[in-house]
């Protein structure tokens, strides 16, 4: 894992947890840009797992190297799921979700971080 | 935007109001479906590398991601079986969290390892505690209404 870019995706779930969180709490679907952003954090994170997978298969040694691609690959399913119901949900409820699958991948990229400063030292 | 029913209201009040139920149930699914994946992936990497170590643990996180499998799908479907079956998955998870998280706290030692039950979910934000609490609200609040407009699919 690139530590600058684990903290960017955590960073950027929750700025879009904060921003889709406002929205909800306004009683708004998600906007055109909010969509935009979710697609971004996705892109992101397809990024940081395959560099982390890549580097595991290049010999980088993990003590929990199984839960560490568990979470991996569970990581890329939350967005997508809140993108299609932020999308056949449009009213403040769909924001809602959005907002909630945005901060999981946040927490989820914060355990990657320990699992895998564990395995380094 | 001067919008009155904006002001001092969280979204907690909101749900029992003027949305359709449509919506708290689609936000539902997203919460159920992210703890099926956690609990469900858990417990599988669990068993498959440690069993020996907490077996009784082990079968429990993949028994809690069972029930947040079948309350998803309840969720989810809109079939004659569907609200039976979210009635059966999130009960059982309602007594499920509160048992094991009593028996977790009381018999630390009985639960060495934690399942996402464990200390009534401390370990997820205690969002496995007020889970089984949203979904029946929301199975209690939606009561008949599903019944009365069957839409198979």
């Amino acid at each position: 894992m690139i530590q600058g870019l684990a903290i960017g995706v955590l960073a950027a779930g929750l700025l879009l947890g904060g921003w889709t969180g406002i929205q909800a709490y306004r009683r708004r679907p998600t906007t055109e840009a909010q969509m935009v952003g979710a697609i971004v954090l996705e892109a992101a994170l397809l990024v940081q797992t395959v560099i982390a997978i890549g580097k595991l298969i290049g010999g980088a040694e993990l003590d929990e190297s199984v839960t560490f691609v568990a979470y991996s690959l569970g990581i890329l399913l939350p967005v997508p799921l809140g993108f299609s119901l932020a999308r056949i949900e449009r009213t403040r409820w769909g924001s809602l979700s959005l907002c909630f699958t945005a901060v999981v991948v946040a927490v989820m990229t914060l355990r990657l971080m320990q699992l895998w400063q564990a395995g380094n030292g | 935007m001067a919008d009155l029913s904006e002001t001092g209201r969280d979204t907690a009040d909101a749900a029992e109001d003027d949305s359709p139920p449509t919506g708290p149930r689609r936000l539902l699914i997203a919460l159920y479906a992210i703890f099926a994946l956690a609990a469900t992936a858990r417990g599988i990497v669990q068993i498959a590398t440690k069993f020996d170590e907490a077996p009784v643990a082990y079968v429990l996180s993949l028994f809690s991601g069972i029930v947040y499998i079948c309350a998803t799908i309840g969720l989810l479907t809109n079939r004659r079986w569907s609200r039976p079956l979210a009635w059966a998955a999130v009960g059982t998870e309602m007594v499920g969290v509160v048992t094991i998280g009593f028996a977790s706290i009381i018999d630390a030692e009985a639960f060495p390892h934690d399942t996402v039950w464990s200390r009534f979910g401390a370990g997820y934000g205690y969002v496995p505690v007020i889970l089984p609490v949203l979904g029946l609200m929301w199975l209690w609040q939606t009561r008949g209404t599903f019944e009365k407009h069957p839409t198979t699919g």
